[in-house]
């Protein structure tokens, strides 16, 4: 089980999110694969060929093992992404099967969430 | 600028550019602003520090101390930092620099460019890949992962195994215990033979005395506290369905198991060699540390012209030669852009040079103790994952190789072994080193992946906003109002002696 030793929690604001579906609070600044340790949601993904669940590796941002969906936008790194409010933080499907049964499906998802943000 | 991005925060161009704000970029920015260079600095994390200073003015811990001196230290050089000229931006990630100074990088999903007249790429270290039966499993993770989660967001994990070999192994253990985290074993791989050839570069260990007492005073705090440590452990392999459940290894041929689901593997550190490959520098395989690296001069200088490589990410000089290697790479871009003269870096290097001189025979003696084991290097089990993005194992690399796969690029159109979205960094040197021993010669003729930008993962809609892709094949165009390329290059030449 990962622990968070953060003595200055209450110093920081806090925000929610979801992971999975689940309301999680963290302090601002965390990144957000430590909201997901902490909330016991270690799963990132589906490996593509064999179709086994995956975790972070490395932690810093070179092994891509963390990619997740934020707000809808696949293959963001959850050890390199910081926590937001209100923020939508998904386990990653995205396989060979999916790609091949809807080649365009991560393409269109990502221009929907972009498209969103660049309306704002 | 006349195109559709958003109005940037920062000038469109510089003097010097700096990729990178570990120890080597932060004392590159702070000599080059000193002597009034027009410098900016781009770093993918949210705060500089780079991993090795990670968090240092930010620490979630009470008690940062805990960490130690080294990291503490960290403190000043990222203030001195943060106070000056140079312009900071932060949680960016460049996914294009070129050989003519024009640097792209996404900033909230819109790419920006940046021109500058020379480059610093001071993209740090990467832990080595640890490439063992199992170690793609949930529950595994990098002894690196450990320290990054200790230091950003005071994430620690009780009862866990490391294992491996190297300094940060041993430091993230004694972290942990001076922080009441149980560590369920400590598994050495570091071969009794390594103690012994290690030995002949002692002398060179000795100018660096407080290192050697540093890593010693590790090993005892480990020593003295109730964690089981195993010595000489080789054969490592961990078991598991869908995650971590075991870690096999063997002892002078006697076999062990500790039941655990959290595993912490390490041995050394690489340089992260991304940016360097693909910016189309000369690079040479490194026996001593068995790793690519960058072709360089003394100054920090890249076979191409325009481009310096500074700290870990021209081979593994740790931090405080990294902070003397920006310090030197910088005046000697000062000299290129005429803001100083030779006579003056020269005169300010010194004893930087010197530092690293003395800090490169301690180094000799470091790789030669903690020369990972070939074993941990090369799999031979077939069903070792060496590609984690592709799950390509070892048994679909010897195919790839079987129908001509002989060098790194042409395995990867057989099998797709390195064209996941790591672009080869968990896998690359696994690669260029297994090729080597089956087709029996040096890893140097083997050669690495052939890298090109976009260097990071970038959306099809972030590239079809930017529109503003117009090439520039040389600095001087870019910059139409230098057209001093011969003074610059007789200072390289002033410079090279």
């Amino acid at each position: 089980m990962f622990r968070s030793l953060n003595d200055k929690q209450n110093q920081r604001s806090l925000v929610n999110l979801t992971i999975n579906e689940k309301w999680v609070t963290a302090p601002q600044g965390q990144t957000v694969w430590a909201a997901m340790a902490l909330a016991g949601e270690t799963s990132t993904r589906l490996s593509p060929v064999t179709l086994k669940a995956r975790s972070a590796y490395c932690a810093m941002g070179v092994c891509f093992e963390c990619m997740i969906e934020i707000n809808g936008m696949p293959n963001q790194q959850a050890c390199l992404s910081e926590v937001k409010e209100g923020m939508d933080v998904r386990f990653q499907e995205i396989t060979e099967q999916t790609s091949l049964l809807n080649p365009s499906g991560s393409v269109s998802t990502l221009a929907k969430s972009t498209g969103g943000n660049h309306d704002e | 600028m006349t195109n559709n991005i958003m109005t940037p925060s920062f000038n469109s161009s510089y003097d010097i550019a700096i990729i990178g704000a570990g120890p080597a970029g932060m004392s590159a920015a702070i000599t080059a602003t000193k002597a009034g260079a027009r410098v900016v600095v781009l770093d993918d994390k949210p705060r500089s520090g780079g991993q090795i200073y990670r968090n240092v003015d930010a620490s979630p811990l009470a008690k940062p101390a805990v960490l130690g001196a080294d990291y503490l230290k960290g403190g000043e050089i990222t203030a001195t930092f943060k106070r000056c000229a140079a312009e900071h931006i932060h949680g960016v990630n460049v996914w294009h620099a070129g050989d003519n100074g024009e640097l792209l990088f996404s900033l909230d999903g819109e790419t920006q460019r940046l021109t500058a007249r020379q480059i610093i790429v001071a993209t740090g270290a990467m832990e080595r890949p640890f490439p063992i039966p199992g170690w793609h499993l949930p529950g595994v993770m990098s002894a690196g992962s450990a320290q990054v989660m200790l230091k950003s967001d005071g994430l620690v994990r009780d009862g866990a195994v490391f294992a491996g070999t190297g300094p940060l192994l041993y430091l993230i253990v004694a972290q942990y215990l001076r922080l009441g985290v149980k560590v369920k074993a400590l598994v050495d791989t570091t071969p009794k033979q390594n103690y012994l050839s290690s030995m002949s570069e002692i002398t060179g260990a000795m100018s660096a005395p407080g290192m050697l007492i540093k890593g010693l005073g590790l090993m005892n705090e480990i020593r003295k506290s109730d964690t089981k440590v195993y010595r000489f452990a080789e054969g490592l392999e961990v078991q598991g369905e869908e995650a971590c459940k075991n870690l096999s290894f063997n002892i002078s041929g006697r076999k062990h198991e500790i039941v655990t689901e959290h595993l912490f593997l390490h041995q050394g550190v690489i340089p992260n060699l991304n940016m360097t490959q693909a910016l189309g520098l000369k690079h040479t395989w490194c026996e001593q540390q068995l790793c690519w690296k960058p072709e360089t001069d003394s100054w920090g200088q890249s076979s191409q012209g325009v481009i310096a490589v500074a700290g870990d990410s021209s081979g593994i000089v740790g931090a405080d030669s990294a902070a003397a290697m920006g310090r030197i790479c910088a005046l000697r871009q000062l000299v290129n852009i005429g803001l100083i003269t030779a006579q003056q870096a020269e005169h300010e290097a010194a004893d930087d040079l010197n530092f690293m001189l003395k800090q490169q025979r301690f180094r000799r003696f470091i790789d030669r103790l903690y020369r990972p084991l070939e074993q941990h290097r090369k799999p031979t089990d077939d069903q070792t994952v060496v590609c984690r993005c592709e799950e390509r194992t070892v048994k679909d690399l010897k195919q790839g190789f079987a129908l001509g796969g002989r060098e790194p690029n042409q395995l990867k159109s057989q099998t797709r072994c390195g064209m996941g979205p790591c672009q080869g960094r968990m896998c690359g040197h696994t690669v260029s080193e297994l090729l080597a021993e089956w087709r029996n010669e040096p890893v140097a003729d083997v050669g690495y992946y052939r890298l090109r930008s976009p260097m990071r993962l970038v959306t099809l809609q972030e590239l079809s906003r930017f529109t503003n892709l117009t090439p520039v094949t040389t600095v001087d165009r870019a910059f139409s109002g230098t057209s001093d390329s011969d003074v610059d290059e007789n200072k390289e030449q002033e410079l090279a002696q």
